[in-house]
C-alpha cells in the first residue's frame, strides 16, 4: 500500500468547476464526453485482456468513489479508480503517471 | 463548385482540456505501453460501443407489439429470438468481452405488474440491445436503493404507480441480462413499427419510464410539447 501522498497525482485532477454537484439520479443523465467513452473502452480492454476484471473494478469504483474520491463527479469514477488501482498493483508508479500526464498536457496545449 | 465559409461561423477553439481527459489519455497510453492491451483492442471496442444504442431494444419491442407470434418467441427465449433482428448475444462485441456472454430475458409489463432492472453487484446492462448504460444506472445510489425502495426510486424519475400495481425488480448477474417490454400506449393504433419504435426509449426498457405518444428520444422537447423531467 502506498502513502496517501502517492494519490495526490489523482486528487489534484479535481477542480472547483468539476466538483460533484448532482442531487438526484436524473441529474446524472447526460451524454458522455469523448474521453469518458474512451475510458469505458480502456476498462473493457483491461478486463478483456485479464489485467483487471470488470467486477473488481466496479467494486473499487464503489469503494473509492464514496470515500477518498467522494467529491469527484460520478463520470470520473472509472478513470480515478483505474489510476488508483494500477498504482496499487504496481503496474505504474505515481512519478510515471505524473510524467505521462505532463507529457499529455503539453501535447494537448501545444499551439 | 466552390465552397465558402462566409455564411457560417468557424468552429470555435475547443474548451480547455479537463484534467480528467488528461488523466484518461495518460492511463490509456501507459496501459498500452505496459502491454496490458493493444491500441487495436481499444479501437475495436470503441467502434463497437459507438455502433450500439437503444434502437435494437426499441425495434424488438415495436415488433412484439404488432406481431403476437414474435412476442411469444421473444418472451420465451430472448437470446434466440434476438437473432431474428440481427442481434447475436453469443458474440455481441466481436472482441470477446466476457461480461457480454449471457442469457437475455425480456420482461413484459402488464396493467398489474411493472418491471424494472438493476445490477446490485456491479452494473451489468443489456448493452447489445440498449447500448452503453447511463451514469445513474451505474451508481450505488441507484443499485442499492432500487431493490429496497423501488417505488421511491422510480418516483424520482417521475413515475408513480398505485398500490395495486406490483413493482418487480430484476437483478442482473453474470449470466443474465434483462430488458423491460413496456405496455403499448393508447393512441398508437395503426402506427407502423418504425413509429412505435421511436417512442420506446432507453428508460422505458430499463423500467424508469413508460412510453408516451408525444415523447421520443430524438425529438427536442420544444418540438413535441414534452416537458422536462
Amino acid at each position: 500500500m502506498m502513502t496517501d501522498k502517492a494519490y495526490d497525482v489523482i486528487l489534484n485532477t479535481l477542480t472547483p468547476e468539476t466538483t460533484r454537484d448532482d442531487v438526484t439520479l436524473p441529474d446524472l443523465d447526460r451524454k458522455p464526453d469523448p474521453w469518458e467513452s474512451s475510458m469505458q473502452a480502456t476498462v473493457e480492454c483491461l478486463s478483456w485482456r485479464g489485467a483487471w476484471d470488470n467486477l473488481d473494478r466496479r467494486h473499487t469504483e464503489d469503494q473509492l468513489g464514496e470515500t477518498i474520491y467522494r467529491d469527484f463527479p460520478v463520470r470520473s469514477r472509472s478513470v480515478v479508480a483505474t489510476a488508483h488501482a494500477l498504482m496499487d498493483k504496481g503496474v505504474i508508479s505515481p512519478d510515471e503517471l505524473e510524467a505521462k500526464m505532463e507529457e499529455v498536457r503539453a501535447r494537448f496545449n501545444r499551439q | 463548385m466552390t465552397h465558402s465559409h462566409d455564411d457560417h461561423a468557424p468552429i470555435q477553439a475547443s474548451e480547455e482540456v479537463s484534467e480528467f481527459e488528461i488523466l484518461e489519455t495518460a492511463i490509456r497510453e501507459l496501459s498500452i505501453e505496459h502491454g496490458l492491451f493493444s491500441r487495436e483492442d481499444h479501437r475495436r471496442f470503441s467502434e463497437w460501443a459507438e455502433s450500439v444504442g437503444p434502437s435494437g431494444g426499441s425495434k424488438l419491442v415495436a415488433k412484439a407489439w404488432v406481431d403476437p407470434e414474435f412476442k411469444k418467441r421473444l418472451l420465451a427465449d430472448g437470446t434466440e429470438t434476438c437473432k431474428e433482428v440481427g442481434i447475436d448475444w453469443r458474440d455481441p462485441t466481436g472482441s470477446g468481452t466476457p461480461s457480454d456472454y449471457t442469457y437475455f430475458y425480456v420482461l413484459e409489463n402488464t396493467p398489474k405488474v411493472h418491471n424494472v432492472i438493476v445490477c446490485t453487484l456491479c452494473s451489468c446492462y443489456p448493452r447489445p440491445v440498449l447500448g452503453m448504460s447511463p451514469d445513474w444506472y451505474r451508481t450505488p445510489n441507484y443499485r442499492r436503493r432500487l431493490v429496497r425502495w423501488p417505488r421511491e426510486v422510480i418516483a424520482e424519475f417521475g413515475l408513480h404507480f398505485p398500490s395495486d400495481v406490483e413493482v418487480r425488480v430484476h437483478d442482473s448477474n453474470q449470466k443474465s441480462r434483462f430488458m423491460v417490454m413496456p405496455m403499448r400506449p393508447e393512441g398508437t393504433e395503426g402506427w407502423s413499427e418504425e413509429q412505435l419504435a421511436s417512442i420506446v426509449t432507453r428508460d422505458t426498457m430499463i423500467g424508469v419510464a413508460v412510453p408516451q405518444v408525444d415523447w421520443t428520444a430524438t425529438t427536442p422537447p420544444s418540438d413535441n410539447g414534452g416537458t422536462a423531467r
